[in-house]
């Protein structure tokens, strides 16, 4: 979701080109970070001055997942356990609207695995089950796109998805000259897919700000 | 005595001329992505890239509209001009349209005035359109404008990268459906831009934008021009 800076090109989050989706009504204040749970994104004091700078009316567009999941040994910094990730989103939640600004809960984007038979699996299930629970207890606007995204790669197909993502051939991008294989971050294209399907699913909920989507004269 | 001097290296710009398949979009106008976009991103801070190249322009209309003449006049010595023009030269319905005779006189043009600033001119062939016959070969569009290119790169020694040869290569690699994704294809409501779709097999995507670029890249290491030596190299790690 992040903003990148141009030497790491093609790298670029889904909040990148998602600035441009909208008239000059709105104002995109992307702030999210890489590398960040829920747990380390509150406790690096990246979410207070978010809350303090709130207005009646903004929206806080809300995707984590990713890091709060990792069990890795070498991931401890950020894992954050599955209650603790509820709480969390929670937090936002309440803090959001708190300043009468309007939450809205986007499962985390799908990783690429296709299994043997050509498919996307899951790779987020207990976190993105979570988003739907906070969501619903909380009658919070969610964007599912765990499930967007999987369906966007099952109809590309693998080879077609893997252009979504951060793989690059040895040599053939300056920034990267010993290639990449990443099936989680993606390249310039696949940001400008999944920032599509995150205002489709803006629009789906019929949400105020999904008017104010730039309109071609 | 033996005095040693470090001056700052001297700034190198790669100017850009040619058509909308290589021009900065506007922001009305994305996902469409011109090749000049990201092919900025891919040099040190010896260089830059000012990409004036222009939707709809041929080689008649850049120069009628006085867009090749400031580029001449800022022209330092070791600048480079690449050239890339025939989409709207080859096209007799077109009003840019440019006959045979006048677009090979308007490339020489390019590289005289380009050559008399001691600068380099680096000619590329037109980019490929998507075009695939029923078999699924891909099908050159350009053949004439490009064999142009071609000969006055031969003729007057310049530099030639055959991005529609390379393209075309790229686009049988990628096959009927994939190659798709390299232009701008996009399905009604899918982007606020184009809320009844599109369908485009001659503008890139960000993805195609930036997959021609390399080619340039590649192409620009393979001749050996001395920009090799300034291509963006990250700091190492460890």
């Amino acid at each position: 979701m992040c903003e990148y800076e141009t030497n790491r090109q093609p790298l670029t989050g889904w909040g990148m080109p998602f600035r441009y989706f909208f008239d000059s009504t709105v104002q995109i204040e992307n702030k999210a970070k890489g590398g960040r749970s829920t747990r380390t994104f509150i406790s690096e004091a990246r979410w207070q001055p978010i809350a303090d700078s709130l207005q009646q009316g903004d929206y806080v567009l809300i995707q984590f997942g990713h890091n709060d999941e990792a069990k890795e040994e070498k991931y401890k910094d950020r894992y954050t356990p599955v209650p603790d990730y509820k709480t969390n989103l929670v937090k936002f939640i309440n803090e959001t609207r708190a300043k009468k600004a309007i939450p809205v809960i986007i499962t985390p984007v799908s990783r690429m695995r296709f299994d043997k038979q050509g498919k996307q699996e899951e790779t987020h299930t207990e976190y993105t089950a979570a988003c739907y629970e906070v969501a619903k207890q909380y009658k919070a606007v969610l964007v599912d796109l765990d499930k967007k995204s999987r369906d966007l790669y099952n109809q590309l197909g693998p080879t077609g998805t893997g252009l979504l993502f951060m793989q690059l051939e040895p040599g053939e991008h300056p920034s990267y000259p010993e290639g990449q294989k990443d099936n989680t971050h993606f390249n310039e294209y696949g940001a400008r897919r999944i920032a599509e399907l995150v205002l489709q699913g803006l629009s789906e909920n019929n949400i105020e700000l999904a008017e104010r989507v730039v309109k071609p004269k | 005595m033996l005095v040693a001097f470090s001056l700052p290296p001297k700034k190198i710009r790669c100017w850009l001329i040619g058509d909308s398949t290589m021009a900065n979009k506007e922001i009305k106008a994305y996902p469409e992505t011109g090749w000049g976009m990201p092919f900025a991103y891919f040099f040190d801070s010896t260089v830059t890239v000012d990409n004036r190249a222009k939707n709809g322009r041929s080689t008649q209309s850049f120069i009628d509209e006085k867009l090749w003449q400031p580029v001449v006049d800022n022209l330092s010595e070791g600048d480079y001009v690449f050239v890339q023009f025939g989409h709207n030269d080859e096209v007799p319905t077109k009003k840019t349209y440019t006959t045979e005779e006048q677009f090979k006189n308007n490339l020489i043009r390019y590289i005289n005035e380009t050559r008399s600033k001691k600068a380099l001119p680096v000619l590329i062939t037109p980019v490929a359109r998507r075009k695939f016959d029923s078999t699924g070969h891909v099908v050159g569009t350009h053949e004439v404008y490009s064999d142009i290119v071609r000969s006055v790169a031969k003729q007057l020694n310049v530099p030639l990268i055959d991005l529609d040869r390379k393209g075309q290569a790229l686009l049988q690699q990628y096959g009927v459906e994939t190659s798709k994704l390299l232009y701008n294809h996009l399905q009604p409501g899918e982007h606020p831009n184009y809320p009844e779709g599109k369908i485009d097999d001659t503008h890139f995507s960000e993805l195609g934008a930036r997959k021609i670029a390399e080619i340039v890249l590649q192409e620009i290491k393979s001749l050996k021009l001395p920009l090799a030596d300034h291509i963006y190299q990250p700091a190492t790690k460890k």
